[in-house]
Order: structure tokens, then sequence, then C-alpha cells
């Protein structure tokens, strides 16, 4: 079992007139190469959900376990460490540093994981080669497309080759085209055998992943393959 | 990340917002700057005051005594005496005023004042009076053999008055160097013989100027220095003896008094005091003692007063410019907050980010620093020549000490923004804008 969510609560204004429940109440099991869509209207809590995973915030009750680590238990520290090695991000709005190269941003969790500078470049090349975009590798992202930026963005999620692809609506910016593309990338690195988590409101994209998980208010509504479902 | 890393990076951060990190480096630019040149120019002050007060003559003591009425003696004389037998007193030189109406002529030459209504004074020779440099009347002053050594003026060429010559009414004089240099322009002086009011006066000494050996620009306080220094220039020396001729015979009130070291100045000015008090009846007389050595520390003091409050300002400046750095790394924190959402989300630690800031404010300051020290060098030279009429450079450990302060302003006002920004979650960051 790689992810393992049990009784996940994220209240915001706990106790207030204004409490928000963003997460009431998951329980969720992934195992190591899923493909699982998560899937839900705006505000149901699939963000808040993929912040968790991704230990980019913390859970205000419930437990996590992350390869049999107790995520909830772990230092600040301890956390850069799995996001910089375990997971990959891929953002709706790319999130490339505009300061940097495309191979700068792509060498940038390499450069805190203490990667020297050759093992940096062979890894930042291999990963924009897959991504079609090395021949981009000194572009600044404000002289990139959209779709380019985005191939960026995935470049850098797999160059640490991480166990687990986030990916939060990697395809809500892009034209349907570019964004075909991206999930063609995606299904790509899942047939290497890493585990993809994608979040999209779209039930076409949604319905590419062999699961699905729809989530509303906060809860978990439904959980299976497309058929099963209703996709 | 390694250190070289956060450096390329905080280099990398610093190129790309040139127009940025250019403004928060010109507060450090300014702050040592102003620290280097005002400290320099500061010194450079009290080494022209200094040299100022050491032209003056030091270990002297001005003396006034006078007394009238019935039984009234000559006290200057009698102070002259006494002054004589003081162990601590190498010489003692009446300071006799010749008369307000003096003509002095050589050949076609004439320095002349009269007395206007409303107190003007015209003068034929210089253009008009107006106490400017155009006055070579010069100072008629009626001494004896101790004069230059009282006063501090070097014979320049002749020599001084003798015992003898002051005794038996000599007619001869001493002229001072603008004195000498308007009546004699590129002449020899010496043994020539000038006219006092029609008296033969046979010229057998001129002084140095004042001014030799001294550095003093156009600053305003070296303004009146220099003025001064024409002033005293500006100088005929008769024999003390010729008051008979010149003022009615009056007797010389006024003496300098030369202690022959500074630690008896105090004593000798005590030993006068008591000596006067016993020979003075104030209410038929009266008499001063005044100890410029006492006026000298003052302004010493005055001068330490001012170089602290320059000093002061300069740091307060530094001090501006480091929390100007703060409030740009409080603004670029707020603005890349965003990119240390990115960067936490990939992996980096809070240390990796504080590190990254500081650097980046160390950076900054450092080039500022270097700048600034640049500016500072450059604006001291021009501060300094056009002041004191010479190129000075700072002192190398003002230099070090306001680089290292600024690198250090650097470090502590950058460490604020910089623990802020790495203590953000990573999802609140990335939902900045």
């Amino acid at each position: 079992m790689l992810i393992d969510i049990k009784d996940l609560f994220k209240i915001y204004n706990e106790g207030k007139e204004s409490e928000v429940r963003a997460l009431d109440g998951i329980d969720l099991q992934i195992d190591r190469g899923e493909f699982v869509s998560i899937i839900g209207q705006s505000g149901s809590g699939k963000s808040t959900l993929m912040n968790i995973l991704g230990c980019l915030d913390i859970p205000t009750y419930g437990d996590y376990h992350l390869d049999g680590t107790d995520v909830t238990e772990l230092s600040d520290r301890q956390l850069a460490h799995i996001r910089n090695k375990q997971i990959g991000f891929i953002f709706q709005g790319y999130n490339l540093i505009p300061a940097l190269s495309a191979r700068e941003n792509v060498e940038l969790p390499l450069i805190y994981q203490g990667i020297g500078i050759d093992e940096r470049h062979e890894r930042s090349e291999a990963a924009l080669e897959r991504v079609a975009m090395f021949d981009r590798s000194s572009h600044k992202p404000s002289e990139m497309s959209g779709g380019q930026q985005q191939r960026v963005a995935i470049a850098r999620a797999i160059a640490t080759h991480p166990s687990i692809i986030m990916a939060d609506e990697p395809t809500g910016a892009l034209d349907s085209k570019t964004g075909r593309h991206v999930l063609e990338i995606l299904h790509g690195l899942h047939e290497d055998g890493t585990t993809i988590i994608l979040i999209t409101h779209d039930n076409g994209i949604a319905a590419t992943a062999e699961r699905i998980v729809r989530l509303s208010d906060g809860k978990i509504v439904s959980d299976g393959t497309r058929e099963e479902v209703g996709l | 990340m390694n250190i070289s890393q956060a450096v390329k990076m905080a280099a990398k951060s610093i190129s790309s917002n040139k127009g940025r990190s250019f403004l928060t480096m010109l507060g450090i630019i300014i702050g040592l700057a102003a620290v280097i040149i005002l400290v320099t120019y500061a010194e450079g002050q009290n080494l022209a005051m200094k040299a100022y007060y050491e032209s003056m003559g030091t270990n002297t003591i001005t003396v006034s005594a006078y007394s009238w009425g019935m039984g009234s003696s000559n006290v200057g004389q009698q102070l002259y005496d006494y002054c004589l037998g003081m162990e601590d007193v190498a010489g003692v030189a009446p300071n006799g005023y010749g008369g307000s109406r003096m003509t002095i002529s050589y050949e076609a030459k004439t320095l002349s004042r009269q007395r206007n209504y409303g107190g003007m004074v015209s003068v034929s020779g210089g253009a008009y009076y107006g106490g400017g440099s155009d006055d070579h009347y010069p100072q008629i002053r009626l001494s004896n053999d101790k004069f230059g050594m009282c006063n501090d003026y070097k014979i320049a060429k002749g020599r001084e008055f003798s015992y003898l010559e002051i005794q038996n009414l000599a007619q001869v004089c001493i002229l001072g160097a603008d004195t000498a240099e308007y009546l004699f322009s590129f002449a020899d002086p010496i043994d020539k013989v000038i006219t006092v009011n029609g008296l033969p006066f046979r010229v057998i000494g001129v002084y140095q100027s004042k001014g030799a050996g001294l550095n003093l620009g156009t600053a305003e306080e070296s303004q009146w220095i220099e003025e001064d220094i024409k002033r005293q220039d500006r100088l005929l020396l008769l024999p003390s003896s010729m008051t008979r001729y010149f003022n009615n015979n009056q007797a010389i009130e006024d003496y300098t008094v030369k202690v022959k070291s500074a630690d008896a100045v105090t004593k000798v000015v005590t030993e006068l005091n008591g000596f006067l008090s016993n020979i003075i009846n104030t209410n038929y007389g009266g008499f001063y003692v005044d100890n410029p050595q006492q006026w000298q520390e003052n302004q010493n003091e005055a001068n330490e007063l001012q170089q602290r409050f320059l000093g002061g300002i300069a740091a307060i400046s530094l001090l501006v410019g480091g929390i100007g750095i703060m409030n740009i790394m409080l603004v670029t924190v707020t603005e890349r907050t965003r990119e240390i959402g990115i960067r936490k989300a990939i992996g980096a630690e809070r240390r990796s980010i504080i590190v990254q800031f500081l650097i980046e404010a160390a950076m900054i300051c450092g080039i500022g620093g270097i700048l600034g020290i640049a500016v500072g060098y450059i604006g001291t030279m021009i501060v300094s020549k056009l002041s004191f009429g010479l190129v000075m450079i700072p002192g190398s450990a003002i230099t070090a000490g306001a680089f290292i302060i600024s690198v250090a302003l650097g470090i502590i006002f950058g460490m604020y923004p910089a623990i802020k920004a790495s203590a953000l979650q990573p999802v609140e960051a990335l939902r900045a804008d």
C-alpha cells in the first residue's frame, strides 16, 4: 500500500460560525502503480485532498501513511525530503520560477537533493527529452507557450524519479490538443510504473484513468472503475 | 543544497531584478559613502585647526594691566619686570599699538587710514575698506626684541630688534610678510628707509608669513583662518620705546608672555593673577590674564563634539540604508511568496530558503558596500581637495569598519524577512499571486 488514509479531516475555522469542512472523513487507499483520477465539482475538496496527499498541507485530524510512514508525525524537514524525493507535482498554473531557464527549473529539485552538476545535467536532459522540450532548455518560462511550460513542469516532476506524480488540473489551462499531449505523457509515465494521481473536474479526462474517485462536499461519494462510477 | 549553489542562486536572483537590486544598494552606497566622507572631513578639519593653533603660537599668555589716578605707577613696567624674574617664563613682549592715524610711505607707495563719519575707513593703496583682503593697512605694533619669540613670528630676512635699539629709541622697524610685499614688491626691504608719520625708520627685518607651511584650502572655517593669517601678516613692528612718539607716551598695557613648557602655563597664569591683584587696586585700575590653552582645549572639545555629531549623522544614514534593505527584502518576500511556495513544494528545506535570502541580502550589501567605498573615496578626494586644498585618502580602519557594518546590516536586516518567508506552509505560499 503506497497511500493509506483513514478518517481524514481538514476543517477551516473549526468551532466558529464560518467553519468549513473541506475534507469530512476521507478513507482512501492507493496502491503502487495505480492511475487514479480524483474528480469533483469546484469546492468539493479535491485540491485540499491533493495538497495533503502531497505533504503541502497538514490535515486537521486523521491518519496518513505514505509508503508505511506516518506523515502526520513528521517534521518540516522530513516533509521537505518526502516532497523532494517521493513526489512530483504538476500544477494547473505550471508554477515554474520565472527567473530560471527551463533546464534550471528542472534541475532545482535535484539541487535540493544535493546532486552534483554532471548528474544533474544528465537527468535534466533526459527529463526534457522525454517531454520533447530539450531544444528549449535555455528558454525562460515567459518565452514559452502554456503547453511548453507544462511540459517543462512535467520534466521537473519526473527528473527526481518520484514514486508518485500528483497532477492538479494539469490540462486546465491548455487547449484540448495540448491537453491530450500532456495526458499521453502521464500515461507513458504510468506505463513505466509511476503512480499517478490526477485531479480534475473534467469527466472526459478523468475517464482516461483506470480508477476514478469522486468527491462531493469533502466526502468520497464513489470509487471504482469508469464503469463502476458511471462515466 | 550547498553554499556555492546558494551563492549562484542569489546572484541569479539579483541579476534578474537589476532595478530593484540597485535601488536597495543605493541606500548602502549613500550610507557608506557618507560615513567615509564625513569622518575623513572631520579629521581633515581637526588637522587644519591644529595646524592653525600651532601657527598662533603655543604656551603663550596675554596679560593686560592698567591703573590710573593718584599714586599709580606704571603697572606695565612692574609686570614686565616681574615676568622676567619668573623661572617658567621664556620671554615677555609688550604689545603696544600705534595711534589710529598713521601714514606709512616708501617712495611712491603710501599706506594710510583716516576716519570718516559712520566709522568707515578709507584706504589709499587699497580699493576701499570693507574688511576684505584689499586692505593692506598694517597693524602697527610697539614691542621689543622678544616679539617674534612670544608671538611666533619667524624672521625671513634680516633680524629682530636688539635690546640696545629698544633702549636707545633707534628708528628701526620690522615688517610683516604682506606689508613688505606691498611696499617693496620684489625688492629687498632690508636697510631701506620708510617713513612713519614723516619719521624715517630703517627696515632691519621681515617676518615669514604666518601661513607658511599651513594647508587650509577653501572651507568656510579655513577662510576665516586665512583672513586671520593675512591680518597677522599685515604688520609694522616698531620698538616699544616709540610709544613716546606715536602714542602720547601712554603706558603699554598689553603683554604677551611666553611660557617655557605647556605644563607650566596654568602655574604662570595663577602666579600672574596673584601678583597683579597685589599691585593693582581695582578701584583705580584692572587686569586680565588670558589663558589661550584653555580656549584651545574648549575648541578641541567643540571639534570632538562636531566629529561625533558628523559620525552620528553618518551612522544614521547607514542605519536608514539597512532599514531600506529590510524593507526591500520584505517586499521581495511578499513578491516572491509564490516562488518560495514552489521551492518548498519541490523539496526546499526551511534552512535552504533562509540561506538563499541571507546570501542575497549579504551580496546586495557587499556589492553596495564596495560601490559605496568607491564613491566614498572619490567623494573624500573631491571634498578634501575643495575644503583643505589637499587630497585626503580615507583611513583603512574606517573603510574596513564601514564595509563590515554594511554587510552585517544586510545579514541582520535580511534575517527577519528570510525567517518569515521560510515559515510559510507550502500550500499557503503557492496560493499567493
